[in-house]
């Protein structure tokens, strides 16, 4: 099954974060008519997720976002070599599967770790994240930055690691020029 | 990763299974998948998704990308002549995980990992030692190939033998097992040494893998280092002299030996020697009676004779930390590790991992600071 390249691939950090907050239809809004996708590996991140955070069932029941399962040798080949790099004790597998839709696909993947961005872009694998998505959604009028202010707080508690520290997300996309004052 | 067939990969899971010690039932059990699924995957009939893969790799304690991989060609051969049902012995499954943790690494290019270096040894073509004085002269050729002075002790081995592109490993694997290991990459070596043994023979085992790598014998494994007789196996009772020679240079001792037991005594002088090359007292009594430089009675001995704490003390001995104790890895390959962490190539938990973890999350490079425009550039 081939996946078309305007899709977005999801890892499961940046769902998870969506999900938790109630914002799985404004993602929706976002992709507007970009398919969706996760891998299996993501799926069954997603699977064991639930058992602590129910919620988070939310995008497994989402009918818009699709699940992908390959026999294919090449993907196989390619999530290997994720593995290598990132796997230890079943640990990070679903952004080896994501990586690999991005690579054998062209698809753009949202992924929140670090080192695996920077793999994505040492391989030229088309990459996003889950803050500068809902920039676009403040952007777009999709989410208020009162909203996404406090988005960015909780990444910040969490493993993400932002350029500013807590309630700095208005003056820092401000000050960066990422966003203007009659945007915020 | 090279593009295999349905066939092979199949192949290459029955292998795993096997080795692994699995029934088809249990492999299945372990993955959720009946008997008669995985008895088709082997076949090569079924397809198998990435995540069953996954999966079976786990199940079989194998990295995913084994599957995928051409081998290295000296397991290859190896385990073709042991037969596929043979189960491997711990140290045998530990060379190859090294080696296919080396050769990962090396896949990613990283220069402090220090290869390139076996270039020097197959530019050298070194034949195998037919006699004594061959064996002595491929001991001072191997001091020259690793930069190292012709009469000094080599105070550490395993930094020494990466001068050469072989990469030492160590790890306790019992008593009931190998000495040491050693297998040819595609470019460079790797070299196990099991460290339930004391100090000197681990040193002693490393530098008789050296002359196996030297020579270039695909796949070793050695038992009882420096017990072998020429009758025997002449091959490995000349690697044995090899790793004395190269421990225990021969015009060194030719000029120091006599000198010191006329100055401080037989006894005084063994411990004096053994201490400053760092080897065992057997090592430097079967030095001496191969160099026709002691009687027998004074090389039963010297053998006999033991270093205790008040010769430290009394002799002024200097005690290093005890090399390839416990588990090891070697230097070029742990600064190729952090470099990879350092430079977010690989995840921290993989890093540990290659490690063995030898250090733990708190000595691994701090994860940089973000530079503003590394998670805003996406924006559009």
């Amino acid at each position: 099954m081939t996946i078309p390249s305007n899709a977005w691939v999801f890892d499961t950090g940046p769902l998870r974060h969506f999900t938790i907050n109630g914002w799985l239809g404004v993602l929706r809004f976002l992709a507007d008519n970009r398919p969706v996708y996760i891998p299996d590996s993501v799926e069954r991140e997603l699977v064991n997720a639930t058992a602590n955070v129910p919620t988070v069932g939310a995008a497994l029941d989402a009918d818009w976002i699709h699940v992908h399962r390959s026999t294919d040798q090449g993907f196989g080949a390619a999530f290997a070599h994720y593995v290598d790099r990132l796997v230890v004790d079943g640990k990070n597998m679903g952004e080896c599967g994501v990586l690999a839709m991005g690579q054998i696909y062209g698809c753009e993947v949202v992924i929140d770790d670090a080192t695996a961005r920077t793999i994505a872009e040492e391989k030229g694998i088309r990459v996003t994240a889950t803050v500068p998505l809902l920039c676009d959604a403040i952007r777009a009028k999709k989410l208020t930055t009162v909203m996404v202010e406090a988005l960015a707080d909780s990444l910040l508690e969490s493993e993400y690691h932002l350029p500013f520290g807590p309630g700095g997300f208005r003056t820092h996309v401000l000050e960066n020029g990422l966003l203007d004052y009659d945007e915020l | 990763m090279a593009e295999i067939d349905a066939r092979t990969l199949g192949e290459r899971i029955r292998e795993a299974r096997k080795r692994a010690d699995l029934s088809q039932e249990d492999l299945g059990r372990a993955i959720g998948l009946d008997r008669t699924v995985v008895n088709k995957i082997e076949g090569g009939i079924r397809k198998v998704t990435a995540l069953e893969l996954s999966d079976i790799a786990t199940a079989t304690r194998v990295r995913m990308s084994t599957f995928f991989e051409d081998p290295v060609p000296a397991l290859v051969a190896h385990r073709s002549s042991q037969g596929l049902d043979t189960a491997d012995s711990q140290i045998d499954a530990l060379l190859a995980k090294h080696s296919n943790d080396v050769e990962f690494v090396d896949s990613l290019k990283v220069a402090e990992l220090g290869l390139d270096a076996s270039e020097i040894v197959s530019k050298a073509d070194i034949r195998q030692p037919s006699t004594n004085a061959e064996t002595e002269a491929l001991a001072v050729q191997a001091r020259e190939l690793m930069t190292l002075p012709a009469e000094e002790p080599i105070t550490n081995l395993s930094s020494a033998v990466s001068k050469v592109g072989l990469l030492a490993f160590s790890r306790d694997v019992g008593k009931d097992t190998a000495d040491a290991g050693t297998i040819l990459l595609r470019r460079g070596g790797v070299t196990l040494v099991n460290s339930n043994m004391k100090v000197g023979r681990r040193r002693l085992a490393l530098a008789h893998e050296l002359g196996h790598y030297l020579i270039a014998d695909a796949y070793t494994v050695d038992w009882r280092i420096a017990s072998h007789s020429d009758d025997t196996v002449p091959l490995e009772s000349r690697l044995d002299r090899f790793a004395r020679a190269l421990l225990l240079p021969e015009s060194t001792v030719r000029r120091h030996w006599q000198e010191k037991v006329d100055q401080v005594g037989e006894r005084n002088a063994a411990i004096l020697l053994a201490s400053k090359f760092r080897i065992d007292m057997s090592t430097l009594a079967t030095r001496l009676k191969e160099l026709k430089l002691a009687d027998s009675q004074a090389v039963a001995s010297v053998r006999n004779y033991r270093t205790t704490q008040a010769d430290i003390i009394e002799l002024n001995l200097y005690v290093p930390l005890e090399e390839l104790e416990g588990t090891t890895v070697p230097r070029p390959f742990a600064r190729a590790v952090l470099r990879l962490a350092r430079d977010e190539r690989i995840s921290r938990e993989r890093a540990l991992d290659l490690l063995q973890y030898t250090v733990d999350e708190t000595d691994l490079p701090h994860t940089r600071e973000r530079r503003p425009d590394e998670i805003w550039k996406f924006v559009s």
